[in-house]
């Protein structure tokens, strides 16, 4: 079996412990959303009271995105008031793409950022453990965002590199790239078929944002509502054209589905899509323009005759 | 219970092989590969790159497939009963009429084994509701063409809790008869006639050979050992938390208990007592089409929007205390069963960190300290 | 190319823009030239109006090809529309492509309202590409229940088989 090592905290905790408490005291923000420790693991905490901002924590369990609680359409959140908000590198990219769809003001929340070296795949577990090829989350590997700079506060020392995993999610997608077409209709037509429709990819993703999805769009029914794989191909297209460019690659998607759909190999593919044609990178720079809605004269098209 | 048989290991895989070889489908725990695809790129395709090995209750094609090594099967069974998508009708338009073909309401004979007792409780206490106004006769028709044969569990996590809710691991409530590990195979107790129907036209693998004193003495003490295994994980008076819920729909504490919700409905999907259901009319053609149910939960956005846009559910944790609401009370008054065995599917699967032994034990403390409302703090261990 | 494709006729979707591509279409009409009759027009303002997810349901319809088509970059009727939609369907082309459906399937192409010349390239190409790969059965087949496609041109539409 793998090296099961436990693991400390990330550094930084006490900072952020503070800063939380000092944030609530002064009335800046009305309530801090982070992580605790729970029964089964480490999952997102709501907290209103300074005295209890000991429950923060943060260490290699600490997977969730919770730029998610940002989302307009979570009234019952938006009434709590203020928030301040526990971001990794890889969720403050989707604070950006809020704020660059308008989604949220700059000034409605503050960002706790904590500097992070990776979290674990199978992150609900009584301890932390150290993070290993065999364990770490595969997209944890070339993290770019290291030193996030959409942040109002800065915590924690800075971490190793995540470990290189077995095997990469880029490798793992160029596998895909490199087998024949019928090949790769048979997998994502396979995959696909596992797909119950219950929509947690898009319920829990923080770029998710309409009123109404076009899922749920009846006069007409653009997609199917049934879970029959006809139905859930449509679906899992539409949703990864609409996050072309916009998604940040934090895996909550594949980590919420039920049934274990590949959902990363399509984020990646999309990743590198407006890369190679629009040389364009996800960071946390609100100024730099998503692809889809932006045009330029010479764009490629290569593919049309 | 008098009539008990024995049934070896390789009995019951044989016993799996006979029925398949009869033409008789067989659904059983079986592992399977996280991403569940034979293919060679799959496997290579797959995030994770160990082969993470998974249980699923699947159709046997082979008795080598059964695997009772493992725990919980991450979906339940109710998808052998309410597929996630099913036609009820076909129409085609003729002229000026309209052809309509139903699908059959009467089914193969099948049988299901080693099934948990939470899955198959969930069937009776699901039963209720589809004999109701209406009969569901594709439930219906299902669940008589099914012999289903439990197993007690040989293993459980911290999540179970069928004992708190009227259920338990060697429980036989939906079912036809239980399986018991004893040394060297099972204790084969049928509950039903089907249950005995079945050892009967098996009896080259069940043998009577069941002494009181050793085998049967060892097959009860199995059981009740199951049973201490899960009652450790959470006692609740049922009764007190139903009434505690239908007297405090406003109290801030089920909010409280939902804050992290998103809202994703994998716990309805995974849940084998969750039965709400979508009609679809899906065109298939010009003139023709198809009308389907698929699987819905109440905990989208969308499930009590009314034709008007007024929406009476339009935020999450009104959304959840709902499905609390829907479980351990409305469901219990109306039907006097709890809709909910305890699988703990629900929190297992939840990644957002709602758990609901956490929140059971919330409320059966503030059930039982009247005027209070339990903080969740409190409750969780 | 096999030789059960040769009794089969490709059913091919076109969505085109009004001003450039349905015009030059019909200029390939007036103009008499002789071309593949197997696609079926649908005309919208612009390719910007032009939702991917068109694409998907005309497969899904039983449509074996599809033709997208609209006015030369710098001659959009509306300014930009174009310019946006060969963004989206760049992005769109290559997810189909990693999805593993055959991108000879679909078939993109600036038209002017001048090239009538051109529509007739651009159908007979599609329409030998679409039949070099047969029926899009692998599609159609992921319904629970086989897809009739649509009628026949020659069904009697006061007997069998009627569309309302």
């Amino acid at each position: 079996m793998t090296d099961m090592a436990t693991a400390p905290a990330y550094t930084g905790v006490d900072d952020l412990r503070r800063i939380a408490r000092e944030l609530l005291e002064a009335g800046d923000v009305r309530v801090i959303i982070g992580y605790e420790n729970a029964r089964r693991g480490a999952r997102p905490v709501f907290i209103s009271d300074p005295a209890e901002t000991d429950k923060l924590i943060f260490d290699t369990r600490c997977v969730h995105n919770l730029v998610t609680y940002l989302n307009p359409r979570r009234d019952h959140v938006a009434e709590l008031g203020k928030i301040a908000l526990v971001v990794k590198g890889c969720d403050v990219k989707a604070v950006a793409g809020l704020l660059r769809e308008s989604q949220v003001g700059r000034d409605d929340v503050v960002l706790i950022g904590v500097r992070c070296g990776g979290v674990l795949e199978e992150n609900e577990l009584p301890a932390a453990l150290a993070l290993t090829p065999e364990n770490v989350a595969p997209r944890c590997y070339g993290c770019d965002n290291r030193e996030p700079t959409l942040t109002d506060h800065l915590v924690g020392e800075p971490q190793p590199e995540p470990p290189r995993p077995v095997m990469t999610i880029d490798e793992r997608v160029a596998a895909l790239d490199g087998q024949p077409m019928e090949e790769r209709w048979a997998f994502w037509t396979e995959q696909f078929s596992k797909c119950v429709r219950c929509y947690a990819c898009r319920q829990v993703c923080p770029l998710c944002i309409c009123e109404q999805c076009i899922v749920e769009k009846t006069r007409p029914q653009w997609i199917e509502s049934s879970a029959h794989p006809r139905g859930n191909l449509s679906w899992n297209i539409t949703r990864a054209i609409h996050l072309a460019g916009r998604c940040v690659d934090c895996g909550e998607c594949e980590r919420f589905c039920p049934v274990g759909i590949p959902l990363s190999l399509l984020n990646r593919k999309l990743q590198h899509i407006v890369h190679e044609r629009y040389d364009y990178t996800v960071s946390d720079d609100p100024e730099n323009a998503a692809p889809i809605g932006d045009y330029r004269l010479d764009d490629q098209q290569e593919f049309i005759k | 219970m008098s009539d008990r048989y024995f049934i070896s290991d390789s009995d019951l895989r044989g016993l799996a092989a006979d029925l398949l070889g009869a033409g008789t489908d067989v659904i059983a725990p079986v592992a399977t590969d996280i991403c569940q695809s034979p293919s060679a790129i799959a496997a290579s395709a797959c995030t994770l790159d160990h082969s993470l090995v998974d249980i699923d209750y699947r159709a046997l094609t082979d008795a080598d497939e059964l695997d009772l090594s493992r725990g919980l099967p991450q979906l339940s069974l109710k998808g052998y009963f309410l597929p996630e998508h099913e036609a009820l009708c076909r129409w085609k338009q003729k002229g000026i009429t309209v052809e309509v073909e139903e699908v059959p309401t009467e089914f193969a004979p099948r049988v299901v084994l080693a099934a948990k007792a939470c899955d198959a409780a969930a069937l009776e206490v699901v039963d209720k509701v589809m004999n109701w106004d209406y009969k569901d006769e594709l439930w219906n028709g299902r669940r008589e063409a099914t012999t289903i044969v439990n197993l007690t569990c040989p293993m459980i996590d911290d999540s179970c809790f069928c004992t708190a809710v009227g259920t338990a691991p060697d429980d036989v409530k939906g079912a036809d008869g239980l399986l018991t590990p004893v040394a060297g195979g099972y204790v084969y107790e049928p509950a039903t006639d089907k249950g005995r129907a079945l050892a009967e036209a098996n009896k080259a693998r069940f043998s009577n050979d069941v002494e009181a004193d050793t085998r049967g003495r060892e097959a009860d003490d199995e059981r009740a050992a199951s049973r201490q295994r899960v009652a450790a994980n959470l006692e609740i008076d049922a009764e007190s938390v139903r009434d505690w819920i239908d007297t405090h729909f406003e109290d801030p504490l089920l909010s409280q208990l939902a804050i992290r919700c998103n809202g994703c409905g994998a716990c309805t999907s995974v849940c084998p007592t969750c039965h709400c259901f979508d009609i679809v009319d899906e065109q298939e053609g010009v003139g023709r089409g198809t009308r389907r149910r698929c699987w819905d939960t109440c905990q989208a956005p969308t499930f009590t929007l009314h034709a008007s846009g007024h929406n009476p559910r339009d935020d999450q944790h009104v959304r959840y205390r709902q499905r609390i609401n829907h479980k351990f009370a409305i469901y219990p008054l109306k039907f006097g069963e709890v809709l909910c065995t305890g699988c703990g599917r629900c929190t297992r699967v939840c990644h957002a960190g709602q758990d609901l032994v956490e929140i059971l034990q919330a409320i059966d403390i503030a059930a039982r300290r009247p005027g209070d409302s339990a903080e969740p703090e409190e409750a969780a261990s | 190319m096999t030789d059960a494709h040769t009794d089969f006729e490709p059913r091919i979707t076109a969505f085109v823009c009004n001003w450039c591509t349905y015009t030059g279409a019909d200029l390939a009409g007036t103009s008499r030239l002789h071309m593949a009759s197997n696609v079926r027009l649908i005309r919208l303002p612009c390719t910007g109006r032009i939702d991917p997810l068109f694409i998907v349901k005309s497969f899904e319809r039983g449509a074996d090809g599809v033709i997208v088509s609209g006015c030369h970059p710098a001659d959009c009727h509306y300014t930009s529309g174009n310019y946006h939609a060969r963004r989206r369907f760049a992005v769109f082309h290559d997810i189909m492509e990693f999805i593993g459906v055959d991108p000879r399937r679909m078939t993109f192409s600036w038209v002017s309202a001048s090239e009538g010349a051109k529509w007739k390239d651009v159908v007979d190409e599609a329409v030998r590409n679409v039949r070099e790969l047969g029926p899009f059965e692998a599609y159609r087949a992921l319904a629970p229940e086989a897809v009739e496609p649509w009628p026949a041109a020659t069904s009697d539409p006061a007997g069998e088989e009627v569309a309302s």
